[in-house]
């Protein structure tokens, strides 16, 4: 039963959770296994993700935790090996758009975050202030902010595009 | 930023990722799930086992000092059968501890020996290249490097091919407050044996303080042999 319960959620979650993960990533591989280790942490624990206010934030948080910590422990190792750290780079994916994803990923961490719980997640803001664990005063202005910049870059980009 | 702006910017990032979907599958995630929950177990249990063993250990090796009094009338003593390379320990029915040591090897693994003895109901004490005595204690040694009343709790006898010693240990004939002390040389103090192990015993206080110097007992030797030179010789004139 509980097996079939996290089978659904999976199912169901899986595809917005890893939007919502590449967006933020940039890559589609790194942000399958991000997402994959994220889901498989759930099932280990269940009974604790299954009570989740938002269950999917609970697996967008834990992936971008875990590349966190993946990218932390790459750096060690490249600091060891002597050699220079690769930069991950927008992928050429086909489903991405790389003006706009380029343009999310120089935004502040935090406004990154709200706008990937809140817009590709489509968190409500009290759900998304819980998963990043700051105030629902704090999402709205960080969500404001990085629609702001956002808008300002597409605005940008749509006047280099006309002048070309 | 008015509202359609917004709706406009999260309408183009919504459209700036297209469909996708993960390749593992619900069972794979699953299986994986499973997978690392039982190597927990596993890791844990070993854990667990390891913390027994050690606890075990711990009990059967523990510092003498930490160990149960069970020497001099302190009670009766389960049975030990300790044997190992370097040495035998073996509880015998009259209440005495028949210990057998290669003279070679027993200096390699000289807790163990201690801890054995401990454990069966010995008190004693060793070093290896000090020599102690607590306050109050006799210092004086025979030429055989043996203190005063050593030869009643300690009675030994060459065995086998001439490298290795039994020693019978009397646990009930150990004053109160005493236990034994064994002194073996160094390797540098060795030299004034010719290499061959020699040793210190002599009764030293089982509580208070040692005090213990790096010089080692002068070597007397007397033509027969026996002294801090040799093997040692114990009470009786057997080697140790």
């Amino acid at each position: 039963m509980e097996q079939l319960e996290f089978e659904e959620f999976y199912r169901s979650g899986q595809a917005v959770c890893l939007r919502a993960v590449l967006a933020s990533v940039g890559d589609r591989e790194t942000a399958e296994d991000l997402v994959a280790e994220a889901f498989t942490r759930a099932w280990m624990s269940w009974s604790t993700v299954s009570r989740h206010p938002a269950p999917y934030g609970w697996i967008v948080r834990t992936a971008l935790n875990v590349r966190t910590s993946w990218w932390r422990r790459r750096r060690r190792e490249v600091v060891t090996d002597g050699a220079y750290e690769v930069v991950d780079s927008a992928s050429g994916d086909d489903v991405l758009d790389p003006v706009l994803l380029t343009a999310l990923r120089r935004l502040p961490r935090r406004q990154q975050e709200v706008i990937v719980f809140r817009v590709f997640l489509d968190l409500d803001t009290r759900a998304t202030a819980k998963v990043l664990g700051i105030a629902e005063g704090t999402v709205a202005v960080h969500l404001a902010r990085a629609l702001a910049a956002l808008r300002q870059h597409l605005l940008t980009q749509r006047v280099l595009e006309v002048e070309s | 930023m008015s509202d359609s702006d917004t709706v406009d910017v999260i309408d183009a990032l919504n459209g700036s990722l297209g469909e996708v979907s993960m390749h593992a599958t619900a069972d794979e995630i699953v299986a994986a799930g499973r997978t690392r929950r039982r190597r927990r177990r596993l890791a844990s249990l070993a854990t667990g086992v390891a913390g027994v063993s050690a606890l075990a250990l711990a009990i059967t090796y523990g510092h003498p000092s930490a160990a149960p009094d069970t020497s001099a009338g302190g009670g009766a003593v389960a049975g030990v059968h300790i044997h190992e390379a370097a040495y035998s320990v073996d509880s015998q029915s009259d209440g005495t501890v028949l210990v057998r040591w290669d003279k070679s090897q027993y200096v390699t693994n000289r807790a163990g020996l201690e801890a054995a003895l401990h454990q069966a109901g010995f008190r004693v004490t060793t070093r290896i290249g000090e020599f102690c005595t607590g306050p109050g204690d006799d210092p004086s040694l025979n030429a055989a490097g043996i203190g005063p009343g050593v030869d009643k709790v300690m009675k030994g006898e060459p065995a086998g091919d001439g490298n290795q010693v039994t020693f019978v240990f009397t646990p009930s004939a150990m004053p109160a407050g005493k236990q034994l002390f064994i002194g073996y040389l160094s390797a540098d103090q060795l030299a004034v044996t010719h290499g061959r192990p020699g040793s210190v015993e002599r009764l030293v206080s089982a509580t208070g303080p040692l005090t213990c110097t790096t010089t080692a007992p002068p070597a007397a030797g007397p033509a027969d042999g026996s002294g801090t030179t040799d093997e040692g010789a114990p009470a009786k004139g057997a080697r140790k």
